[in-house]
């Protein structure tokens, strides 16, 4: 890799050459990237990604490392893989998000392969969908699992009584089980209270239906399917909260005052978004409750924490994530973050069972286990994420410039082709 | 223009075609003795090749290769440039920069105008006047375009409450894809109409009155003498203006990417709802730095490239070729 | 035209342009309301209009968070260095041009011309792999490069220096025996000082203000400028904005401040550049 770029350089640059020598004595990029050298184990992760008290902690437990943490804002993916590129300051430990984590897969010979550091004797402790997930097709493990993001409905409680629909959880799942049941509900709503929307934009349902499904946009045959009945049934889903007059619409920023101020009734996500909520609105602790979600549970989300093969100490490394993510940090993660842990030695531990504050003192693994436990599988090609996106644009286009939902769907699937094309997937 | 100036030993400047042999040694010790001077207008040149032509030149190797930044890159012809002529999402961002940068410039040299006369007429207050207009162009356009969003937004922008006051629903200013472009052309309309303003107020001081007190007498009116006299003669300035905001205008990339950024996660091109702020640049910055498709980046970087050409030429018709 | 008619209109002349000062303004005061109340007081209908009591607690939020101080400091650094850099090699580049004449001058000074109008933005992918090999990623080292491969200095203080500086006090000098740097350094400085002054603060602005190549090759979380910061700022504080107006508060201040200070002389030359070019 070092000898082909030096090549790439000289047969395009020799004034490039003459820059570089005349500045900086044609330094090259040490493989230790990490500043500091091997007694420092730096550390990425994204607000939220883990539970800054947990971290906070693992800096005070390893006393033979230093362990620097950074938070990293703005488009993590992107952060991390350019500074890959760049060869220096990759950190010895990063966050890697579920959606992500496909697209790294081809890619495994740019992190150390966990198994040889010893995960393989924990991995009977993790969830086995999860951890294969963070697999590559021929056993090493690139990503070691932080959380999962089983799905449920979060819905506002006062919003729901004040227009004659049940409140308890255990009536709102049997009442709204299916999407039909759901969108109904949610004409109810927004009748009775015509500010409150049912959910925020139809990505959301679109996201939310694929991951209930056992297949994506890419088969095990690396074939684009993008183009049939399951998505096409999505698709169809997703724009009916448009057609009844219950979608907020949301697909910016404003979703943060707009949580707060009861323009939404309820929240379709994981586990984790609780967290999302809690911190943009604040003054509605106490109003929302979760319930099992409409069209049954989905895995939307949840990371993995890896060691990029530059790191310089890979063993502490990999010290610090079994530390971090053993179940008893886990279900702090849970608490602190709303990280729902993937271990499932947490699910009895107390931080798990005890009541929570925020959703009036429910106990909300009684929604998150029994959902973590139905969890339907699908696998997710690494051009998976790429097909997809096509999807949401259009369904934004016909959600706010009112475009043609047929036409919006033949240009979806004419444009998931042509990446999925792009990046070697026979359609 | 000011007087040539020489500072020359000797009597006869310039290069001579017919010397004999021997001349041409002491063209070359002539030449070798400027070393201070070649020297001195050096550093810009090695900066520049280093850093900006040879870059270039790559960029355009690059994009007849498929590279990833990690392998070798994979020689594919003109394929990259036969993906970027299909790509929708491409035509849609080229779209997008050009309807905003429309949406912007043209509103902004007319303001720039009137708000110019209006200054030249002002005799009071001009320095401050100056300043205060002047002010927004040395803003930062991150903090910029973090103020735009917080203010235009739907659910809490002082806009929309501005709008309720006068009874106007509120307006989805930043789900709208028209809005969203309207919004982006209003940051860059303010900010950067009071620079021109106050070039093209340099420019009409320069305007020697006599033209004016001519017309007058001759019984032009006020508006006859704006569009006969200062236009005409502020054509070069306006040119300059409209190419400078063509060419920053059209590769705009901070004000979707920081208005929209926390998008990138769900729709990896980002540029808001229905992509509508994607810009070619922001759409380049995803290709290359979020994808690693080196390749596909620099086809696009040279598209955005040639597409500025393009347009520089046009406005370079439109606006200088008529006259003389 | 009646005296009556002469004062309303030079009213409504005055009224007009305080309302575009006002335009142009306001944005400024609005964003240290905004910076000085909670997100709650942001969010509220009818929103708040006047200035709360926060602004504290805010940017120490701030400082908090992302290491705003350490990125102003970088930004104040980098720009810096920058425009010592610029002013040093443009105008001794642009002095040559002007007072001296040797072989090729004009044709050199025409191939300047040319690599100007090159937008240099399209080669981002091949100067971030330079900085890669050369080892200056993650570095403050890159962000100095852009503005010492701009010729708008050398044309600048060329025009300048064609007109503030006499030939007859370098010719005299050169007669003293003062070798080229020195003439220079005693007769050309001296006398484009007010030149250098419009040139210093046009590169200290953009350089602070430059986002994207900043974006690009700071890659290590550490060592960010205040732009690059300002912007994660707004990503991780998505949901309490008064904390993110509070950052581009800090982000906008300094250099309005020191823009009002040296305005008029910045607005003068800069008319004068544009006209003349």
């Amino acid at each position: 890799m070092e000898l082909s770029r030096r090549r790439f350089l000289q047969t395009s640059a020799l004034t490039a050459a003459g820059v570089a020598a005349a500045a900086a004595c044609g330094k090259s990029s040490s493989p230790n990237g990490a500043a500091g050298g091997s007694s420092t184990i730096s550390l990425w992760y994204w607000g939220g990604g883990l539970s800054d008290k947990v971290v906070a902690d693992a800096v005070k437990h390893f006393t033979s490392v230093t362990v620097k943490t950074s938070v990293i804002g703005g488009d993590f993916k992107q952060k991390l893989l350019t500074t890959m590129s760049g060869r220096k300051f990759v950190p010895d430990v990063t966050g890697i998000k579920g959606e992500d984590i496909a697209s790294f897969l081809p890619r495994a010979e740019r992190f150390i392969d966990l198994n040889t550091l010893g995960a393989d004797k924990l991995a009977s402790q993790y969830l086995g969908w999860k951890w294969k997930q963070g697999s590559t097709q021929d056993g090493k493990l690139i990503g070691f699992p932080i959380d999962i993001g089983p799905t449920a409905l979060f819905y506002r409680e006062d919003l729901f009584a004040q227009a004659g629909l049940p409140t308890d959880p255990a009536t709102v799942a049997s009442q709204l089980a299916s999407w039909e049941d759901y969108f109904s509900a949610g004409v109810e709503l927004h009748k009775a209270l015509p500010k409150t929307f049912l959910l925020n934009n139809v990505g959301s349902v679109f996201n939310m239906v694929v991951g209930q499904g056992t297949t994506r946009f890419i088969d095990t045959n690396n074939h684009f399917i993008g183009d049939q009945d399951h998505i096409r049934r999505a698709w169809d889903l997703a724009l009916r909260p448009l057609q009844l007059g219950v979608d907020a619409k949301i697909n910016d920023n404003s979703w943060n005052a707009a949580i707060g101020n009861g323009a939404l009734g309820t929240e379709i996500g994981a586990a984790w978004h609780a967290l999302d909520i809690s911190s943009a609105a604040p003054g509605t602790k106490g109003t929302w409750r979760v319930a099992a979600g409409p069209g049954g549970p989905a895995n939307i989300g949840g990371s993995f924490l890896a060691i990029p093969a530059t790191s310089g100490n890979p063993k502490a490394a990999f010290d610090l994530i079994s530390w971090l993510l053993s179940p008893q940090n886990q279900a702090r993660g849970f608490t602190d973050a709303a990280l729902f842990p993937s271990s499932p030695a947490s699910y009895t531990l107390p931080a798990l069972t005890a009541a929570d504050p925020f959703f009036g003192g429910q106990k909300t693994i009684e929604v998150f286990g029994p959902a973590a436990e139905k969890i339907p599988v699908a696998y997710e090609a690494p051009a998976d994420a790429a097909a997809a996106a096509p999807y949401f644009s259009e369904l934004t286009s016909v959600e706010t410039k009112g475009k043609s939902p047929d036409q919006a769907w033949a240009d979806a699937v004419s444009q998931a082709k042509s990446i999925a094309a792009k990046q070697g997937v026979s359609i | 223009m000011a007087t040539r100036s020489t500072v020359e030993p000797r009597p006869q400047p310039g290069s001579a075609h017919r010397r004999p042999a021997a001349g041409r040694a002491r063209r070359r010790r002539r030449v070798l003795s400027y070393w201070p001077q070649y020297l001195a207008v050096s550093p810009f040149f090695v900066v520049f090749t280093g850093f900006a032509l040879v870059p270039i030149m790559v960029t355009f190797y690059l994009a007849f290769h498929d590279w990833d930044g990690i392998g070798d890159p994979k020689y594919v012809g003109l394929s990259q440039f036969r993906y970027l002529i299909h790509d929708h999402t491409f035509w849609l961002a080229l779209w997008n920069t050009l309807v905003i940068w429309l949406l912007a410039t043209v509103p902004m040299l007319f303001i720039a105008l009137v708000v110019a006369s209006m200054l030249n007429s002002a005799k009071r207050l001009s320095g401050f006047y100056r300043v205060a207009y002047f002010t927004p162009s040395v803003t930062s356009l991150v903090a910029i375009a973090i103020f735009f969003f917080a203010v235009f937004s739907s659910q809490y922008g002082i806009v929309n409450a501005t709008l309720h006051v006068f009874g106007v629903p509120a307006v989805p200013w930043m789900t709208n894809p028209w809005t969203i472009k309207i919004v982006i052309a209003l940051l860059m309309t303010w900010q950067w109409v009071g620079y021109n303003a106050i070039i093209y107020l340099a420019g009409m001081q320069a305007i020697p009155t006599e033209l004016y007190e001519a017309a007058r007498i001759d019984g032009a009116s006020a508006a006859q003498r704006f569009f006969r006299i200062t236009i005409p003669l502020l054509r070069p300035i306006i040119l300059f203006t409209v190419v400078v905001s063509t060419v920053t205008g059209l590769q705009s990339f901070t004000e979707p990417q920081v208005m929209f950024g926390s998008n990138a996660a769900t729709n990896p091109n980002s540029g808001g709802p229905g992509q509508a702020g994607l810009t070619v640049m922001l759409y380049f910055y995803h290709q290359a730095f979020d994808n690693n498709d080196f390749g596909y980046g620099a086809a696009i970087s040279w598209a955005l490239f040639l597409f500025i050409l393009l347009i520089v030429a046009v406005n370079w018709r439109l606006i200088g070729g008529r006259d003389r | 035209m009646s005296r009556r008619l002469r004062v309303g209109r030079r009213l409504g002349l005055h009224a007009l342009l305080m309302l575009g000062v006002v335009v142009s303004l306001f944005p400024f005061y609005w964003t240290i309301v905004m910076a000085t109340n909670t997100t709650e007081d942001i969010y509220r209908y009818p929103p708040k209009l006047t200035f709360g009591s926060h602004l504290l607690v805010n940017i120490r939020q701030v400082f908090d968070s992302i290491q705003f101080l350490g990125s102003l400091l970088n930004s104040l650094l980098v720009a810096s260095v920058a425009t010592v850099l610029v002013l040093f090699v443009d105008s001794l580049a642009a002095f040559t041009f002007a007072k001296y004449r040797f072989p090729g001058r004009d044709l050199i000074f025409g191939v300047l011309l040319g690599l100007y109008l090159l937008p240099t933005q399209m080669a981002l992918i091949p100067q971030f792999i330079l900085m890669v090999d050369i080892g200056w990623v993650g570095s403050l080292k890159p962000l100095v490069l852009p503005s010492l491969a701009n010729a708008f200095g050398i044309f600048w203080m060329r025009q300048y220096s064609l007109q503030a500086v006499p030939d007859e006090l370098v010719e005299a000098s050169r007669l003293d025996g003062c070798g080229f740097l020195r003439q220079y350094w005693h007769v050309g400085l001296p006398t484009i000082r007010p030149g250098l002054a419009f040139l210093g603060i046009y590169t200290f602005i953009s350089v602070w203000n430059d986002y994207v190549w900043p974006l690009v090759v700071l890659v290590n979380p550490d060592r960010l400028t205040l732009q690059v910061a300002l912007a994660q700022l707004n990503t991780t504080h998505i949901t309490n904005y008064s904390v993110v107006m509070a950052g581009a508060l800090l982000a906008v201040l300094p250099l309005v401040l020191v823009f009002t200070l040296f305005a008029r002389h910045f607005i003068a030359d800069a008319t004068k550049g544009a006209v003349r070019g």
